[in-house]
């Protein structure tokens, strides 16, 4: 009996320390809390290059230009005055001497030249954005063979290590930079204001160096300078608190030299990866604003009729087809869709209408092309291959496969992550087969060996999807060409290769824009890919919520967003991390679940143009 | 007693140890790197920084490099998936919250099933026992993302008891640990039904009932020790699994615990992760193992556990 | 000679968890088994992968039949899914449970009798497997095996291929209750002295195995087998939440369930048959599983054969 109390003390002393321990520690509530999309990679601005972190990087981060709230413009960031010479290769700027450090420190080009000298030194996903910088890409290859060779070398290297002097980036006093250009680039300032442009803080950095031992100079820096509280940044706000899997924190900084025009003091950002998990959240007043909706709730809210607070916008990504143009599959046989007619005859064979308009709900345009249409307004979109049944199956048996007979067995790939790429590869499979005959298999993998796969080329049919980087459609034309690689498909056409090069030489932007279509057309023409549908985007937030700009690139600005109405405070049940209440003091109401702030009326579905 | 106890202290490492290699082999030879990403091809110069930087290239790198570490200083090593988070930053904001909510949920799962067990195993073959079973069984009759989501919806979205996720508040703890505990209950309430049976039936049990001691003093105070036993058995392997978290649960609910790591370092291929929550999850199996056969000596001391 | 209590059959039969849920489960399995001609077929209004764009996540309804349980999202009739998800659950739990007990008897035959090192080595083993995180080993595993089956995939024999890859990853991680519990069975039946005797008369352990030992171990095998079908078929599903399982078209219980989940369980709008139908008839079949395997127990108690 006594053995038994004991144990049962024992437990119920170890049950408390535990939830003390688990809860976090006590806060002020937030003025807004937001749920982004999915949790962080990085917080490292050379590093990074998913949607999430770059979302956040420009609430603490602000580079030579910045993005407009509204209209996602370049507009004048760090730089307060550009100078750009007549042959439009020499970019002058001028930046503003008010600009500091959150720890105080004033921003000087010095901390541009370093942040762009290290994105070469120490290659990301995005350094070959630097490319449009003379001299870049040749001081990054020069750089690297350096590396190797001294790494074969004796410690500390006596080879001299390349001169940065060939890269077209000069500080030429404290507060002028000057960069010279490749060719001249249109968009060059819109990169300016992309997180592989923006300067960081080399000394709070240094203590998080890596050294190589055998050149001495920095191999890469330990991520933990992006953790609180050593982050050093520049933007509107600074990062207080980030807690693993939990919260993580901004407050407004107050070296910022546009202070005033930040509204929101505290902003949240718990970590709901489950996208019903971070609607539930939303119903429940625990968040004011989910920035990633599923494909598939989008779908059910439509379906419902419509939800008041769902606001959808078209991105800048297409869902397509890719299919292996390489001569053989995999596993040796001969590859049927090595021929154009073939593949002609696969993608003039779907009704795109009625897969998009089934397996999907979010009300998605079924796209003709890849580069999408609209978002550049002198960008003529080529019109791609038309759904013609018959004319496919003449192509098919032109190419030696009349009526499907003969058809090789082929797979369709994809990853399993969304219920959606099951139904489309189903619909594909099946309308393949009633329209013209031939037979597909599924084949559903783990996203690892998806990605595996398809960058090894090692499928017959596969899923892609492809968004934009930058503000150029050519994000888009590049992808294919015959030396890039991510170009999954394999396919090499010189021509097309031709068509890219020339767009580069072209100073008129009306033809350069003309030539890329032409390209564009070409890839389509030649279907090595079946683009079906343009990727669609929603934001849940409620009307009192403004600044919040639905844009195609997915990207808002903090420091404009602001509540009206209700007092800007938190509402009552937006909670960080609040720490177990002792439980004699637990008021009975703390018990009731959240109460719904918003009931579910149904409105008008939200157009999506 | 004390001999037992050093020779099972002693096996620890070298089974962690096979443990360990077996689990490196096998997150090695599984195809796809945790430095890829699904729609960019890596660069292959920053692929190659990458893998120098973890000691990911080679598998002798990786062996030459890690377990040392492991061994002295007990730091698993960086996360190759989540970049500038260390595996122990992992584990040690996770593990509080699983190991919290596991044990509620086992506390649940021991007292009701052995409730249950005992009422079915004395209403023997009456309704009370198929009902009662029936109702425990839910927990392996269904899957557990299924009962999660239906508590979820029934208790959160339309009746509003708790909220619908998160960790902070004591609302917050009562639907996950119910829905983790439904299956450990299903097995205790079986294992506990079947062993009462079997004691209920020998001997000594007669002659307590012939000596005129009620029947509710016969059984809970006579039987139940020992037909605690198997039970007591079953709670070492199934706290191990329940007090390092669900990954069904975790998702669900959307709660920081360790659950979700099991799985998603898998998936992510993170091989330090992988190994670093293979290495709790050991860890607890074994000592609750060795918890358990201790524990026998105190329940029924007629065992003897070291002889086996 | 096989120990089992006299009047068995009779006592089978009177047992009323054996009754229940050995009879719920038949019905199951003739329900799927006999509509399986309807539903393979790929002509027919039944056939399980026929998409009727036109009607899309409708609620159960009686007047075209194959609606009867409703629709999902492509249009595919929920009642034939859970037909023929009924059949290829079954078929995985059963084929899963059969390597889990040829492994498990094995190993356990093998370490119970053998004692010695051998014991010692193989139940380190199996502690170590124990240990091992049970997700890693089945996705390894499925990749380790179909890698060479990609090789000789053929249309037609693709999904067949994926299953056998599926059920034989199951099988391989659930054995190790089975050993456990069979060598502990060897062992105390090894002490007996009718296979003390067999021994010094000189018979071979090939033939005591088969004709001494094995019909003893019908009791445990039994049991722990039945036992083991349903633990495979909710890790089958289990498998298709983490969206590793059976490859689609083809439906089991478990992915209709895990597909379901969001569809019927989301608080804005709710398609509740996408979920309640294949996980009524999991947990019927589940049920009576269980009952069956407990009832089988009690049967097989060597302390109840006094009786």
């Amino acid at each position: 009996m006594f053995r038994l109390l004991l144990i049962s003390l024992v437990l119920l002393g170890l049950f408390g320390a535990l939830i003390a321990w688990s809860a976090g520690g006590s806060e002020s509530p937030a003025d807004f809390t937001f749920v982004n999309r999915g949790d962080h990679k990085t917080l490292d601005p050379g590093l990074m290059s998913w949607l999430q972190d770059i979302r956040v990087a420009y609430a603490f981060w602000e580079g030579l230009y910045t993005l407009d709230d509204e209209t996602l413009q370049p507009i004048p960031g760090v730089s307060e005055k550009l100078d750009i010479d007549p042959t439009k290769k020499i970019y002058t700027f001028h930046l503003r001497p008010n600009a500091r450090w959150t720890n105080g420190d004033p921003v000087t080009s010095a901390d541009f030249v370093f942040s762009w000298r290290r994105i070469l030194e120490q290659p990301g996903d995005y350094t070959f954005l630097h490319y449009y910088i003379q001299g870049a890409k040749e001081y990054e290859e020069a750089y690297a063979s350096w590396q190797d060779k001294a790494d074969q070398g004796p410690a500390i290297t006596t080879i001299p290590p390349p001169d940065y002097g060939m890269v077209g980036v000069k500080a030429i006093d404290p507060h002028t930079l000057q960069v010279t250009l490749r060719n001249p680039t249109p968009f060059f300032l819109s990169l300016c204001a992309f997180p592989p442009f923006f300067p960081l803080h080399e000394p709070s950095m240094r203590s998080f160096a890596r050294l190589d031992e055998k050149t001495g100079r920095v191999a890469s820096y330990d991520q933990g300078f992006t953790r609180p509280p050593y982050l050093v940044s520049n933007g509107p706000y600074r990062l207080a608190e980030w807690t693993f899997k939990r919260n993580l924190r901004m407050i407004a900084s107050d070296y910022y030299w546009n202070k005033s025009a930040v509204h929101l003091r505290i902003i949240d950002e718990p970590v709901i990866e489950d996208s019903l998990a971070a609607v539930r959240a939303y119903m429940s007043g625990r968040v004011d604003w989910v920035s990633w909706v599923d494909e598939d709730l989008i779908g059910q809210m439509r379906t419902a009729g419509g939800y008041p607070d769902l606001h959808l916008f078209e991105s800048f990504g297409t869902y397509f087809y890719v299919l292996n143009c390489l001569p053989t599959l995999p596993d040796g046989r001969k590859n049927p869709l090595a021929d154009a007619r073939v593949r002609q005859a696969l993608a003039m064979s779907i009704d795109k209408q009625a897969v998009v308009g089934t397996a999907t709900r979010a009300g998605q345009h079924v796209a003709a092309d890849f580069m999408p249409t609209g978002v550049f307004s002198d960008y003529p979109s080529p019109k791609g291959l038309p759904f013609d049944i018959a004319k496919a199956r003449a192509l098919l048996a032109d190419a030696g496969y009349p009526n499907g007979k003969g058809f090789p067995p082929m797979q369709i790939l994809f990853n399993k992550e969304m219920q959606q790429h099951v139904d489309i590869a189903l619909m594909m499979r099946s309308q393949w087969k009633e329209n013209l005959g031939i037979d597909t298999d599924i084949q559903q993998v783990e996203i690892k060996v998806f990605g595996a796969r398809l960058h090894a080329r090692d499928y017959a049919i596969a899923r892609a999807s492809w968004t934009g980087d930058y503000p150029d459609p050519t994000t888009f034309t590049d992808k294919f060409r015959s030396d890039n690689d991510d170009n999954n498909a394999g396919w090499a056409n010189p021509q097309y290769d031709a068509l890219c090069d020339a767009a580069e030489t072209k100073t008129d932007p009306a033809e350069r824009m003309r030539t890329l279509a032409q390209a564009e057309g070409l890839l389509l023409d030649q279907a090595a890919i079946i683009p079906l549908y343009r990727y669609v985007d929603a934001y849940l937030f409620r009307p009192q919520i403004q600044g919040i700009h639905l844009d195609t690139r997915d990207m808002v600005m903090f420091q404009a967003i602001y509540k009206t109405g209700v007092n800007s405070s938190a509402s009552s049940h937006a909670r960080a991390s609040t720490p177990f209440t002792p439980i004699l003091a637990l008021p009975l109401s703390t018990w009731g679940g959240d109460k719904r702030v918003n009931s579910f009326a149904t409105g008008s579905v939200l157009p999506t143009r | 007693m004390a001999r037992f106890i050093a020779w099972r202290l002693v096996q620890f490492p070298l089974i962690l140890a096979i443990i360990y290699l077996v689990t490196f082999l096998l997150a090695w030879v599984a195809p796809g790197s945790p430095f890829e990403r699904a729609e960019r091809k890596i660069d292959p110069m920053v692929l190659h920084q990458l893998q120098t930087q973890f000691h990911a290239e080679h598998w002798y790198q990786f062996l030459a490099y890690y377990p040392v570490r492991v061994i002295t200083t007990g730091n698993f090593g960086p996360s190759m998936a989540y970049l500038g988070w260390s595996v122990n930053d992992v584990l040690a904001s996770g593990l509080p919250v699983s190991v919290t909510l596991g044990l509620i949920a086992m506390t649940i799962a021991c007292v009701g099933g052995c409730f249950i067990g005992v009422l079915a195993a004395v209403r023997r073959d009456g309704l009370l026992d198929y009902a009662s079973l029936a109702i425990a069984l839910t927990g392996i009759s269904l899957p557990g993302f299924v009962a999660a989501g239906v508590l979820l919806t029934i208790f959160s979205d339309h009746l509003h008891w708790f909220p619908s996720g998160g960790w902070g508040s004591f609302s917050q703890l009562v639907l996950p640990s119910i829905a983790l505990s439904l299956m450990p209950l299903a097995y205790v309430a079986r294992l506990s039904r079947a062993s009462m049976l079997d004691v209920l039936e020998s001997d000594f049990v007669r002659t307590a009932r012939a000596k005129g001691l009620s029947n509710t003093r016969v059984v809970w105070k006579h039987c139940f020790r020992i037909a605690f036993l198997p039970v007591f058995s079953y709670l070492g392997p199934a706290a191990a699994a329940t007090l390092t978290g669900s990954f069904v649960v975790e998702q669900v609910f959307n709660l920081p615990g360790l659950g979700q790591h099991f799985v998603n370092a898998v998936t992510n291929r993170d091989q330090t992760l992988i190994l670093g929550t293979v290495m709790v999850y050991s860890a607890f199996l074994l000592t609750l193992n060795l918890l358990v056969d201790i524990g026998y000596a105190f329940i029924d001391p007629r065992i003897d556990v070291t002889g086996n | 000679m096989i120990e089992v209590a006299p009047n068995f059959s009779r006592r089978f039969f009177a047992d009323g968890r054996v009754r229940l849920g050995g009879g719920l489960l038949l019905l199951m399995l003739m329900i799927c088994v006999l509509t399986l001609p309807f539903t393979i077929p790929s002509g027919g209004m039944f056939y399980y992968d026929r998409q009727d764009r036109t009607a899309s996540q409708v609620g159960p309804q009686l007047s075209p039949v194959w609606m009867a349980f409703g629709t999902d999202r492509l249009g595919h009739g929920l009642l034939s899914r859970c037909m023929v998800g009924g059949a290829i659950s079954l078929t995985v739990g059963v084929a899963a449970a059969t390597v889990s007990v040829m492994l498990g008897v094995g190993v356990g035959l093998l370490a119970g009798y053998c004692g010695g090192w051998i014991d010692n080595l193989l139940m380190r083993t199996v502690d170590v497997l124990f240990g091992l995180p049970y997700i890693l080993l089945v996705v390894l595993l499925k990749v380790a095996i179909e890698e060479p089956m990609k090789k000789y995939l053929f249309h037609g024999v693709g999904p067949a291929a994926n299953l056998v890859v599926l059920f034989t990853a199951i099988g391989l991680v659930s054995w190790l209750e089975m050993a456990r519990v069979i060598r502990g069975q060897v062992l105390s039946l090894r002490t007996l002295p009718f296979i003390e005797a067999a021994y010094a008369a000189g018979i071979g352990p090939g033939r005591i195995f088969l004709r001494h030992l094995l019909p003893n171990l019908v009791g445990p095998i039994t049991v722990y087998a039945t036992l083991t079908i349903p633990q495979a078929i909710l890790q089958e599903s289990f498998l298709s939440f983490l969206g590793v399982g059976v490859q689609p078209p083809l439906p089991t219980w478990g992915s209709l369930a895990a597909d379901g989940l969001m569809p019927a369980l989301n608080p804005i709008h709710s398609s509740w048959w996408l979920l309640v139908f294949p996980c009524t008839l999991l947990a019927m079949t589940l049920l009576s599983l269980n009952f069956l395997g407990d009832g089988l127990r009690d049967l097989f108690d060597p302390k109840r054969i006094a009786k």
